[in-house]
């Protein structure tokens, strides 16, 4: 996982550590994002808005408050909830945004089957469950930071992310 | 165990967790949940590159604009600009309160300064009634009494019977001044040719020159216009230690004589009316007898509100002196080193009593506009975490 101790504003090596977040991160947070808000353009415009709110905050990032990657995250979650209020839209599949370059075509067709069987059984999840999987799996972020992101105690945090995974698990019949 | 403690098994498994995440190796028993990670990471949507060429460029023109985009990292807030706007403004309410209020010389062990109590009581000594139908400046009150002659007032026909338009306020102050026994003749000259200065005259004065017991006392009447110009004048001469001002309206007790002397005069108009006819030696005696003895009345009244009449335009002012050290000759005596120290204390003290005072009004302030911040937040965040399980 990505480490930037903080987020210098000026001197050298300020622009160096958010551009290096940003590379870090950038793919993730769509990720993140696109699986929340279930809309490609919507997506885009908060991955978008939140790096730019992040770029402009930057000197606000407390290191006491936790790691950039948490920050940036909270950030960019705090928005697509936001989005997410203004329209007030719900219920839309998460395949309704499948990428063309996850298809599963050219896969074998065990593989295929379970990436799809995982898929429908994400989206069939609550959405806080899908939220703290997609934090830890897809912005793999660690306890500590999934706490800080929803603003719940590191154990609990693991608590959460534990049944959301045996849930996941249950919803795709997966056995130990 | 809470509902937040998770068993080692669980422990265990999330620790794998993320030792898959970072692409380290883990134990056969964890495969499937490596697979399972591996599945939803492979089924997360993944950023066109478009508009992954899109957002470089974005993020590119934000840094690029460098100087405006430091400058509003480096600005605060509009949360914070409006905080520190409040703030300043109620620092700024707080200043001219302190400092009308006089709270920068309340605040001190010092007495009082007369310069700045004097003003608040009114400098005339007659002052406007709000009567319907009063028009009557202050200063034209002012000019009227002081300019019209204290025994027209019974003789003539125009003034008799006619109350006060105006109200007539007796002032009496006291003022207890402290210098050191050597200066005790210098001073008490000074005030006595203060006093001359304003027009007013020292009645009775008394001045004891008796080492460490030196002691003066005068007695004052000045024109009540004057009261606070030599009140302010007496005590740039030594440390004040009292000043006590009173006043007395009496306008009342004017008017009441007003009036009886109006009756009076009415009165012996008819008994000369009635002695011009009168038919015999008898009745004539008689008249006469009732007019000497209306003539005294009248006298005795036109006194009376002469000296109502004077009360009004003439304050007295009692002034002591006593013997001790004044700030003025501590001040003298002190070295300079002191006499800095003495001012530096001063003017800390002084900055305390403002701190408090502004602390006190921008607290409450800023303790009500933390709370809405904080309600706000929470309340929008809680809109948020609605919007999340709806999502």
């Amino acid at each position: 996982m990505t480490v930037i101790a903080a987020l210098p504003t000026s001197g050298p090596g300020a622009g160096e550590q958010f551009e290096q977040l940003y590379r870090s991160s950038a793919a993730d947070v769509y990720a993140y994002v696109a699986s929340l808000l279930r809309d490609r353009t919507a997506a885009e415009d908060v991955t978008a808005l939140a790096f730019e709110r992040a770029f402009r905050r930057r000197a606000l990032f407390d290191v006491r408050r936790g790691t950039p990657r948490s920050w940036l995250f909270a950030i960019a979650r705090n928005a697509a909830l936001d989005e997410l209020r203004k329209r007030r839209r719900t219920g839309a599949l998460l395949h309704e945004i499948a990428d063309p370059s996850t298809e599963l075509e050219d896969l074998d067709s065990e593989l295929a089957e379970r990436r799809l069987l995982v898929r429908e059984g994400l989206a069939s999840l609550e959405p806080r469950d899908r939220e703290v999987i997609l934090l830890k799996f897809v912005g793999r972020l660690s306890n500590a930071e999934l706490a800080r992101v929803l603003r719940c105690s590191e154990s609990n945090a693991g608590t959460r992310l534990h049944r959301a995974i045996e849930r996941l698990r249950e919803v795709c019949g997966v056995t130990r | 165990m809470s509902r937040d403690e998770l068993n080692a098994s669980e422990r265990e498994e999330l620790a794998a967790l993320d030792r898959i995440l970072a692409r380290e190796p883990v134990g056969e028993q964890h495969l499937e949940l490596a697979a399972l990670v591996d599945s939803v990471r492979a089924g997360a949507p993944r950023m066109d590159p478009a508009f992954a060429e899109r957002l470089d460029a974005r993020l590119a023109a934000h840094r690029r604009r460098g100087g405006a985009a430091g400058a509003r990292v480096a600005r605060p807030g509009i949360r914070r600009l409006a905080l520190a706007g409040s703030g300043l403004v109620a620092a700024a309410v707080a200043f001219t309160i302190v400092i009308s209020s006089g709270v920068l010389s309340g605040g001190t062990t010092h007495p009082p300064a007369p310069a700045r109590t004097t003003p608040k009581i009114p400098a005339l000594s007659i002052l406007p009634r709000k009567a319907p139908g009063a028009t009557t400046t202050p200063t034209g009150a002012t000019s009227a009494f002081a300019g019209s002659s204290v025994g027209a007032v019974p003789s003539t026909n125009l003034s008799v019977g006619r109350s006060l338009s105006a109200r007539l306020v007796h002032r009496d102050s006291a003022l207890t001044l402290a210098t050191s026994p050597a200066s005790m003749q210098s001073v008490a000259n000074r005030i006595v040719a203060a006093t001359e200065q304003r027009g007013g005259v020292v009645e009775s004065s008394n001045v004891a020159i008796q080492g460490p017991a030196s002691h003066a006392s005068f007695s004052l009447a000045v024109p009540t216009g004057r009261l606070g110009s030599l009140i302010a004048a007496l005590s740039s001469l030594a440390s004040v230690r009292a000043l006590n001002q009173n006043s007395n309206d009496i306008t009342s007790s004017y008017n009441a004589e007003q009036a009886r002397l109006a009756d009076n005069v009415a009165a012996r108009a008819a008994l000369l009316k009635a002695l011009a006819t009168a038919a015999t030696a008898t009745q004539q005696a008689s008249i006469q007898k009732q007019l000497n003895r209306l003539a005294a009345r009248i006298a005795a009244e036109q006194r009376e509100l002469d000296r109502l009449l004077g009360q009004g335009h003439t304050a007295t002012l009692h002034v002591s002196v006593v013997a001790g050290a004044s700030a003025k000759h501590a001040k003298a005596s002190a070295g300079p080193f002191t006499t800095a120290f003495h001012r530096a204390l001063h003017a800390l003290e002084e900055i305390l009593a403002i701190a408090l005072v502004v602390l006190a009004i921008v607290l409450p302030f800023a303790l009500t506009a933390l709370a809405l911040w904080w309600g706000a937040t929470a309340v929008r965040q809680r809109a948020r975490e609605r919007a999340m399980r709806t999502a």
